[in-house]
């Protein structure tokens, strides 16, 4: 767990816009420069969607591969590091795909509980949010959200990692999993519901989930 | 009156600025009452932010450098 120190992103844009045109022209250096800079986003997508090192290296090195072989096809209308996100994104859900893996059942996402009423069963002791803005983060923290994240149901954990973690549109989401945005932002609001509560049960009782 | 469910199940399209103004007309209405629900908004949205800083990571060194001559062997032989 790590928190990066990045330049501004019209900063980071105009430079890479720089480094494409170059790029595209056949310079090796530039390449690797616009590998150097986009290459921790780029494992750290496919290390939070496959949960594998081993994975997530192959997954960075065909996604840079895979933007090398169509640079000259890149028409900059999008940001470069939009591009290969989104390129790392396919490439990890793929691998995702051919996996069988033992799936947690939805009625296993926790979320807050509700009287008959419809009022919540439980109050929030208290609201914890600036201290989310304001603090270092705690690793035990980091550990309770880790976890609570990979408990979620595969759908769940895509749609939450892509969205919330990686900053991708619904739209793209909808391209990338062939879901419907209605189906993606109902998954998108239990995965929240879920974390918030992995979160909140860190804050007030003081440990993590279970 | 909305209740604490139907309020928190508009939270999403609420954020995203994408609730019709009588849905949030009452989810106003709700909030206003509701102190507990007030808490979960914010909590609710400070969740994907918190999120995102506990589950960044970098690539290590060594998976760096094999990533570059990985890059290197592979477009040497293409051209």
């Amino acid at each position: 767990m790590s928190e990066q120190v990045a330049p501004a992103p019209e900063d980071r844009q105009e430079e890479d816009r720089l480094l494409l045109s170059r790029a595209q022209a056949g310079d090796m250096a530039a390449f690797e420069a616009l590998v150097e800079a986009h290459r921790d986003k780029v494992f750290g997508l496919a290390l939070r969607m496959t949960r594998s090192e081993a994975d997530a290296a192959e997954i960075a090195q065909d996604s840079f591969l895979s933007a090398y072989q169509h640079l000259k096809d890149f028409r900059g209308d999008a940001a470069f590091g939009s591009w290969v996100h989104r390129i790392a994104a396919n490439h990890a859900l793929m691998r995702l795909r051919h996996r069988r893996v033992v799936q947690a059942a939805e009625n296993e996402i926790k979320g807050p509980e509700f009287t008959d009423w419809g009022s919540l069963t439980e109050y929030p002791e208290r609201d914890w949010s600036r201290d989310a803005e304001e603090k270092a983060l705690d690793a035990e923290l980091g550990q309770a959200i880790q976890q609570s994240a990979d408990r979620l149901p595969e759908g769940y954990r895509e749609v939450f990692l892509l969205k919330d973690v990686e900053g991708l549109s619904y739209e793209q989401i909808s391209e990338l999993t062939g879901d419907s945005v209605p189906a993606i932002k109902s998954r998108l609001h239990r995965a929240r519901l879920a974390l918030r509560e992995a979160i909140d049960q860190f804050y007030n009782q003081g440990n993590p989930q279970e | 009156m909305y209740t604490c469910k139907d309020s928190i199940n508009l939270l999403l399209d609420f954020l995203d600025g994408e609730l019709t103004p009588e849905d949030t007309q009452h989810l106003r209405e709700h909030l206003q009452g509701c102190s507990p629900c007030v808490d979960f908004l914010r909590t609710y949205r400070a969740t994907p932010g918190l999120c995102k800083r506990a589950l960044a990571h970098k690539m290590p060194q060594e998976m760096s450098t094999k990533l570059t001559e990985f890059l290197r062997s592979k477009i040497k032989s293409a051209s």
